[in-house]
């Protein structure tokens, strides 16, 4: 085999795409040929620093609200305009103004109270911290010991739930802080990871899959026969999943796609 | 009949929120195409609203990232081809490039976050010069996270053009990203 014929079946090798013959002929070479070594040493380390570079580029939130509200994305939003022309068409021109004054105190009233007494849902409102933790502005006693963390958190229950403990190591992510918040009057547990791998918070808390947003992507896992809600706020991705009697939010900057995969991994059934 | 088209709409809304956790790898890639950043946004936005209006014709239980990728990629060639708005290997100005500088700068952290982010700028850069033939398989190969089969769907070519054509384009890297990026062999050779 020539380095050139050598070429392209370091980079099949590189993506574990090569086949076994190609393999072995492949390894016969490099044992005798230090600059294909050097060759493939380098496109494995060309291949990281490329997959590294777009992990840090994610859709920025205006495209993200642009989709969402893309009446031909999702067409739920665009109906009550719809409906309004449909039931003011038949109306005479004259009655019109009158019928639009009725139906938009009629609507406007009962919307009204209801944006009134709707709270953000916990979920949302739990990834705050997320945000004020990177900015500096959220007081955290860091440590290093993951169990003093948990007992921390725990004995701030009552010891009535656990926060959830994961093994982030593999993902190069080690606890470095935890802290109690309470919204609505629920206490929220929140175990805060950090390292080379990036950030990542668990929050753990008492509720029901309800607690998802509303707007959530919901995923059923078969072979766990659980459900795992997506979704998004401020730039921050979250997966929520339940575990009995309690709530689990992963939440970070990493990709959906590798979150949604990190919490089925992690997520044990009730 | 209403009922139908509320269940039809709610499998509607189901889908696209499906294909939301796939946002952020669609922009990436529309990144790495589109000349502009609102252009890659306007991509991304058009890669949805065609995957709904196609939505019946994806088989559910099948890879929803890849037929996403597809249709964007789709999308991008027929626009290419339309309207050259989009990067070529001729037609790079560095100014377009530059989203790692516009990324707000809070936190610099230690030096090796720095250099990671002047790293990823170079790798931005040198993605935007390469020939877009070299440069969609290494997208879909190294960020996409696609097998050599996947890519080759995607981009309607045999394994064997991805192979050749992604080995040829990180050649084109690595000679590009020469200065900023090695194995520790040859960093420790220029020190």
């Amino acid at each position: 085999m020539t380095c050139d014929e050598a070429q392209e079946l370091i980079t099949a090798l590189v993506d574990h795409e090569a086949l076994d013959l190609e393999r072995s002929s492949l390894e016969a070479h490099l044992k005798e040929c230090a600059r294909c070594r050097f060759a493939l040493e380098e496109e494995r380390v060309l291949k990281q620093a490329i997959r590294g570079a777009g992990q840090g580029i994610r859709a920025p939130s205006e495209l993200r609200d642009r989709i969402l509200s893309d009446p031909r994305i999702f067409p739920g939003k665009s109906r009550p305009v719809a409906r309004w022309q449909d039931y003011v068409w038949p109306i005479p021109h004259l009655a019109r103004p009158a019928v639009a004054v009725a139906l938009l105190l009629a609507i406007a009233l009962p919307t009204f109270v209801l944006l009134k007494s709707r709270s953000e849902p916990i979920a949302i409102a739990a990834l705050e911290t997320y945000d004020l933790f990177l900015r500096g502005e959220l007081p955290v006693r860091g440590t290093e010991n993951s169990n003093e963390i948990v007992e921390q958190l725990t004995r701030a229950v009552g010891g009535h739930f656990h926060p959830m403990g994961y093994d982030l190591t593999a993902m190069d992510l080690r606890p470095v802080a935890g802290l109690v918040r309470e919204i609505d009057g629920r206490k929220i547990l929140v175990a805060i990871y950090q390292g080379k791998g990036g950030t990542i918070f668990c929050y753990t808390f008492l509720g029901s899959e309800a607690d998802a947003p509303p707007n959530a992507a919901r995923f059923f896992d078969a072979s766990k026969k659980m459900n795992f809600y997506a979704f998004s706020s401020g730039g921050v991705n979250a997966v929520l999943h339940r575990e009995g009697e309690v709530i689990c939010i992963l939440a970070s900057e990493m990709p959906m796609e590798e979150l949604l995969a990190l919490a089925q991994s992690k997520a044990k059934p009730s | 009949m209403a009922g139908e088209r509320k269940a039809a709409g709610a499998e509607q809304d189901a889908f696209a929120r499906e294909a939301m956790v796939h946002l952020d790898h669609l922009y990436r890639v529309g990144f790495h195409l589109a000349k502009h950043q609102d252009e890659a946004q306007e991509l991304v936005q058009e890669t949805f609203v065609r995957a709904l209006a196609a939505c019946d014709q994806f088989n559910p239980g099948t890879n929803m990232k890849a037929w996403l990728t597809k249709i964007l990629h789709n999308l991008f060639f027929d626009r290419y081809h339309q309207r050259k708005r989009w990067i070529s290997a001729e037609d790079v100005t560095e100014q377009e490039s530059d989203y790692w500088e516009r990324l707000p700068a809070e936190n610099p952290g230690p030096e090796s976050y720095v250099l990671q982010r002047e790293l990823s700028t170079q790798i931005t850069h040198g993605l935007r010069r390469i020939p877009e033939e070299f440069r969609a398989p290494v997208l879909l190969v190294d960020m996409g996270d696609f097998s050599y089969d996947e890519a080759a769907e995607i981009l309607s070519c045999p394994i064997g053009t991805i192979r050749s054509r992604l080995s040829r384009g990180r050649k084109l890297m690595q000679q590009y990203l020469r200065p900023y990026i090695g194995s520790e062999q040859e960093r420790s050779k220029r020190k």
